[in-house]
């Protein structure tokens, strides 16, 4: 799992595919999720640039693409339960699955202990 | 992630005010937000389950960022009806008043409970993004009036007690307040001073509120908390008091009204009397009264899903017809609510749009309180 300085994480599942979600902190900043705007399936996204939103009682949140891409797949179940991304950040509440354009953004990503230390 | 509200809120040039109640917050394990100059807590456990804590049983609020102000003279009474929208005048002793306060443009000052003490002795709380205006407005227009006004600012703070079980826990740890009826108060002896338990709220909820020596707000807290405990009291942040007010349609300044929203135009609208005696901007706001300018706030709830926040964008057959002053997530219905503003008359049940992001939203007009009350206050 790879995270980015906007608190979004990436774990390849097979090949060039990945699921992307918010890190457990982002959660926490954020307080409780109300609604999740999920991105289009077959949507072209860009590292760095908004690819789905977050609302929560307080604020709207742009998630960023941690990678470049096209979206394979979204969490359905944030539909009617958009508390997962509270209740499991980092796994039951992952936002979409991507298949990366470029292997090598990787490469610019934080591992999670360098991820935990630039939270301090 | 990035979120452009969070962000704002957190830059502030001046160090933040803390209240007598700041270290509670902390070891609470409170999320602090600045809001107007203060470091104030937004929420606890989460802003869902302590609004329902409100709407269920009952919750705890640290509102000391508002500031009380005393009133005293034998203008006084006159004085706070010259100021205020609602009438003043004939008040009954010991009754609390909703009023907004006007410019002479007719703009919105501030929006206040009035508390008559007695003949010639008021007090009026003060917002706390409006505590310096609102006090100069006093202090200005007082030059022509017998009376003193005197700010408790510095030295008093403010909690609220707010729910449906809110009057019986008041009622084991003051027993004078099962006496007090809604919109009413009374100031009893705590240690060596004098506090105001007020049954007054901005919840909707019912409850009450509570004006003290900032020296003795401490254990009053930790003595509602204790005695809540078995009926699962929860400290409650401005991000819940937030969507409890929204559920019920009170105005929050800023947003309903402002230096150029008129009371007459918001959905406060109610608490203005035209037909009373002369009153600051009375001659403005019934000159835009028959004005084509004049516009209105109408609830709204999404049809949708998604969230509706405050500055959208909103449409009617297409058209451009208004923006929405406050918009966020309703607990209760698990629907997002607002309110617009605007010169279209709208009517229950009509459809409007909003855009959220460059999308269009549909959403219905409908009737506040948006939320039917369970409330212990009546």
């Amino acid at each position: 799992m790879k995270f980015t300085e906007t608190h979004e994480w990436i774990k390849i599942q097979n090949d060039n595919i990945a699921v992307v979600g918010v890190s457990n902190h982002a959660q926490e900043e954020l307080g409780e999720i109300v609604y999740v705007e999920l991105p289009q399936i077959g949507k072209n996204v860009q590292a760095g640039k908004e690819s789905a939103v977050l609302e929560s009682t307080k604020a709207a949140a742009d998630v960023y693409a941690p990678v470049s891409g096209k979206i394979i797949s979204i969490n359905q179940e944030l539909s009617s339960s958009p508390e997962l991304v509270n209740a499991s950040p980092e796994d039951k509440g992952w936002l979409y699955t991507i298949e990366l354009s470029n292997l090598k953004e990787l490469d610019k990503l934080m591992d999670k202990d360098a991820y935990l230390s630039s939270l301090k | 992630m990035g979120t452009t509200a969070i962000a704002m809120e957190q830059h502030q040039a001046d160090p933040l005010k803390k209240t007598a109640l700041y270290e509670r917050h902390k070891a609470l394990g409170a999320k602090f937000v600045e809001f107007n100059g203060w470091e104030m807590p937004i929420r606890y456990e989460g802003t869902v389950s302590e609004h329902n804590a409100v709407r269920e049983h009952v919750g705890l609020f640290d509102v000391s960022h508002m500031g009380r102000v005393s009133i005293r003279g034998k203008d006084a009474e006159k004085f706070l009806d010259y100021l205020s929208t609602n009438k003043v005048q004939g008040m009954a002793s010991v009754a609390a008043l909703y009023t907004i306060w006007c410019h002479e443009n007719g703009g919105s000052v501030d929006d206040l409970l009035v508390y008559r003490e007695d003949d010639n002795t008021f007090f009026v709380i003060i917002n706390a993004g409006n505590r310096a205006k609102s006090l100069a407005h006093l202090n200005h227009y007082a030059k022509d009036f017998d009376v003193t006004i005197e700010p408790h600012y510095d030295n008093e703070s403010i909690i609220a007690i707010q729910g449906p079980l809110a009057k019986a826990l008041m009622s084991q740890i003051f027993p004078e307040s099962s006496l007090i009826t809604n919109m009413h108060f009374a100031k009893i002896p705590y240690i060596d001073e004098k506090i105001l338990l007020s049954a007054t709220g901005y919840t909707g909820a019912g409850g009450f509120e509570i004006y003290a020596p900032s020296q003795y707000i401490e254990s009053i807290w930790d003595l509602i908390l204790e005695k809540g405990n078995s009926l699962n009291i929860k400290p409650v942040g401005l991000g819940a008091r937030d969507t409890l007010r929204l559920e019920m349609g009170f105005v929050l300044y800023g947003h309903e009204i402002n230096d150029s929203i008129a009371p007459t135009e918001s959905i406060g609208a109610w608490c203005v009397k035209l037909d009373k005696g002369n009153f600051l901007g009375k001659q403005a706001l019934i000159a835009l009264e028959s004005s084509t300018d004049k516009r209105k706030e109408y609830a709204i709830k999404l049809i949708d899903q998604g969230i509706m926040r405050e500055n959208a964008d909103v449409y009617k057959d297409g058209k451009k017809i208004g923006i929405t002053t406050s918009g966020g997530f309703s607990p209760t219905l698990k629907k997002s609510i607002g309110i617009v503003l605007t010169k279209e008359k709208l009517h229950t049940g009509e459809t409007v749009e909003v855009a959220i992001r460059g999308s269009s939203y549909k959403a219905e007009v409908v009737a506040t309180p948006f939320i039917k009350v369970k409330s212990g206050a009546d």
